[in-house]
């Protein structure tokens, strides 16, 4: 826009600067034909006011000249100026000249010293003489292209200032005027780490219904997954008692009919625990906004271990800075900590470790060690598959460390197995960490 | 052996009747809340197997009560609900051990014993010292009569200063007390769990004797409960 209305803005200077040079020159010309006189064949000009019409190669010239039979021409009287040369209009300038006689036609040329030359010509008669003759008058037209030089680079100039000035005024007002979206989207992203519950910002009048169905989203996000959570629990509690029921009648009662039931209630166990540890996953890590204490649900975690083993005997040392959360919620914590404590539990000797410390930026670590037999590395990636159970005479239920890798991944984290330098197992989970 | 069965389920009642009869155990059995509350807190059973979801009364809700009205049966959670917070929810409630189901037989059996048996050992005194109370027997503790969630470690530390109530206990000596010798810790442990015990019991419980160690006390004006 700017660089279109620059050319404009240039060409209507052109239009004014030429309009103007040719008025002088038109008005050259009037004074030579008004004053013009013939004597005896011979043309007599009138003396100019102009003196730079007397200096050689001055810049300003006139000259009056007769038209031949071909359209050539041949001055008949010339400014002192143009000294032993003469202008010499091009042919079609002649043409258009003789076409509408008293009227100037307007061509460039060259003076003697091989300046430019605005010129002018128009056919006219002298009173004394019968063939029409040609006045011309022509000057430099430097001072023209100086002048349009100098515009141009004003016009320039002005015109980047006010470009540079447009757009930091439209930065300034993008900058202030979305001020609050850019608070909104902080507001956001502190919630989605877990840093915050919900948006507190106050917001205008245009902003705060859309903060306000954040909320409602947030709060419907939570809302869900817990009743999905719920969902789930009733179900399996629901089945979990008749299978338990089929499975001890069963048993009691052998016979064909016993051995199908057994089998398919025993299926029907696997399902059952499959599919509610996966939706219990699935719904998770999806919920923004929480975070939990990891010291809390270490301590509450290692006392019960304490209690399921304490015909065992095991002794829980956890170990957690004060003020490390863990971003996510508060069950998935207590899943992951509960099966990765409990699986420490069933194979250690008498003693398990547990440290959880801040890792990078924005993870932490919880290793749990323990004193047990501990696992060979080929067998690793076995006990990582889901439902596999690597010692079926083991109590528990066996999905303990597959159920903690899916929950850990469920939160871009991971485990890791590893040999302890207590002799027994080394598993290191990796998980989000909440800003404190 | 008399043992109360809080179970809503007929047949799964039936069964376990049949299972514990046949064990030698005599059962009474309660199938809500309200009626296993009631029996519970009137009759003097050496164990109970409670199930979480009752009709009337939920399962932690008749054992926080048992608790609060000092019944010290030894209780086994039998339940469906395998969340490791509801787990811990039935261990703060007071629970003794917990079994999720499905479940076999022999291993309630197997539980049940050892609860039983863990019951009935030898008698040890109390502990108290002002507001606090330990019972050694059932390695539990409280404060003003509210049950305190101790994890072994904790609980070592509080029965060694409370066995020496009085005394200034040097850091070296609790260590050695805290620890088998094989498991040395650095050497802020003992703040570290000295720490976390006053965060239970009530920060000045224990006093810092500067250079010498620790030392536990009753509160000012508190007499021995």
């Amino acid at each position: 826009m700017l660089v279109l209305a620059g050319f404009g803005l240039n060409h209507l200077f052109l239009g004014a600067a030429v309009e103007r040079f040719e008025a002088g020159l038109e008005e050259s010309i009037r004074g030579l034909q008004a004053e013009t006189t013939v004597d005896e064949g011979q043309v007599y000009a009138p003396p100019m006011t102009d003196v730079r019409a007397y200096r050689p190669y001055s810049g300003f010239y006139w000259q009056i000249a007769g038209i031949d039979q071909g359209g050539g021409v041949s001055p008949l009287v010339k400014s002192r100026s143009l000294w032993d040369s003469q202008l010499t209009p091009p042919a079609d300038a002649v043409r258009r000249a003789q076409a509408r006689p008293g009227v100037s036609v307007y061509f460039e040329t060259r003076d003697p010293l091989g300046k430019p030359l605005h010129a002018a010509a128009q056919l006219g008669s002298i009173p004394g003489r019968t063939a029409p003759v040609l006045f011309l008058a022509a000057e430099n037209r430097e001072s023209i292209d100086q002048a349009l030089q100098r515009f141009a680079y004003i016009i320039a100039a002005a015109l980047v200032i006010l470009g540079v000035g447009l757009i930091l005024a439209v930065w300034l007002q993008v900058r202030i005027g979305l001020q609050p979206l850019f608070r909104l989207r902080r507001e956001v992203a502190q919630v989605r780490k877990g840093k915050a519950e919900r948006l507190v910002g106050e917001y205008p009048a245009e902003l705060s219904p859309l903060a306000g169905e954040l909320n409602a989203l947030v709060a419907y996000n939570q809302d869900v997954v817990e009743r999905q959570r719920t969902h789930v629990g009733n179900l399996a509690h629901a089945l979990k008692t008749p299978i338990s029921v089929m499975l001890t009648e069963a048993r009691q009662q052998p016979g064909d009919l016993a051995d199908v039931v057994s089998r398919q209630a025993e299926a029907m166990r696997g399902h059952v625990e499959h599919h509610l540890r996966r939706a219990r996953a699935a719904a998770r890590a999806q919920t923004i906004g929480e975070r939990t204490d990891v010291s809390e649900v270490l301590d509450e975690l290692a006392v019960t271990m304490e209690r399921i083993f304490q015909e065992k005997g095991v002794t829980i040392d956890w170990r957690a800075p004060d003020d490390l959360c863990f971003r996510g919620e508060r069950q998935d914590l207590q899943e992951l900590v509960g099966n990765v404590l409990e699986n420490a539990g069933i194979w250690c000797r008498r003693m398990v470790r547990v440290n959880a410390t801040p890792h990078e930026s924005d993870w932490l670590l919880l290793t749990v060690e323990d004193d047990g037999p501990g696992l060979p590395a080929d067998r690793r990636a076995e006990v990582l598959k889901r439902g596999a159970r690597l010692d079926e005479s083991a109590p528990g239920s066996g999905l303990g460390l597959a159920i903690v890798d899916e929950l850990a991944r469920a939160y871009g984290g991971d485990l890791i197995l590893d040999d302890s330098a207590m002799g027994g197992l080394k598993a290191v989970v990796k998980l989000p960490r909440a800003e404190s | 052996m008399r043992i109360l069965l809080v179970e809503d389920d007929p047949d799964l009642s039936r069964q376990l009747k049949l299972a514990l009869g046949d064990a030698g155990y005599a059962v009474d059995h309660a199938a809500d809340g309200e009626e296993g509350h009631f029996l519970g807190e009137t009759e003097p059973y050496d164990a109970v197997i409670l199930d979480l979801g009752l009709p009337k009364i939920d399962g932690v809700s008749v054992l926080e009560k048992w608790r609060r009205e000092n019944v010290a049966t030894p209780v086994l959670i039998l339940t469906a609900r395998d969340n490791w917070s509801q787990k811990v929810a039935g261990f703060d409630a007071g629970a003794d051990d917990y079994l999720t189901k499905p479940f076999h037989t022999e291993e309630l059996l197997a539980r049940l014993r050892a609860l039983v048996r863990r019951s009935a050992g030898h008698a040890s005194p109390q502990l108290s010292c002002g507001g606090m109370r330990l019972d050694p027997r059932a390695a539990r503790a409280s404060v003003n009569g509210e049950p305190l969630r101790l994890t072994s470690l904790e609980y070592r530390l509080l029965h060694y200063m409370m066995l020496h109530q009085g005394r200034v206990i040097s850091r070296t000596e609790l260590v050695e007390h805290l620890y088998d010798q094989d498991f040395d810790r650095d050497s802020n442990t003992i703040e570290v769990f000295i720490g976390r015990v006053r965060k239970k019991i009530g920060p000045d419980r224990i006093e810092t004797v500067r250079g010498l160690g620790y030392r536990i006390m009753a509160l000012e004006g508190e007499t021995d409960a």
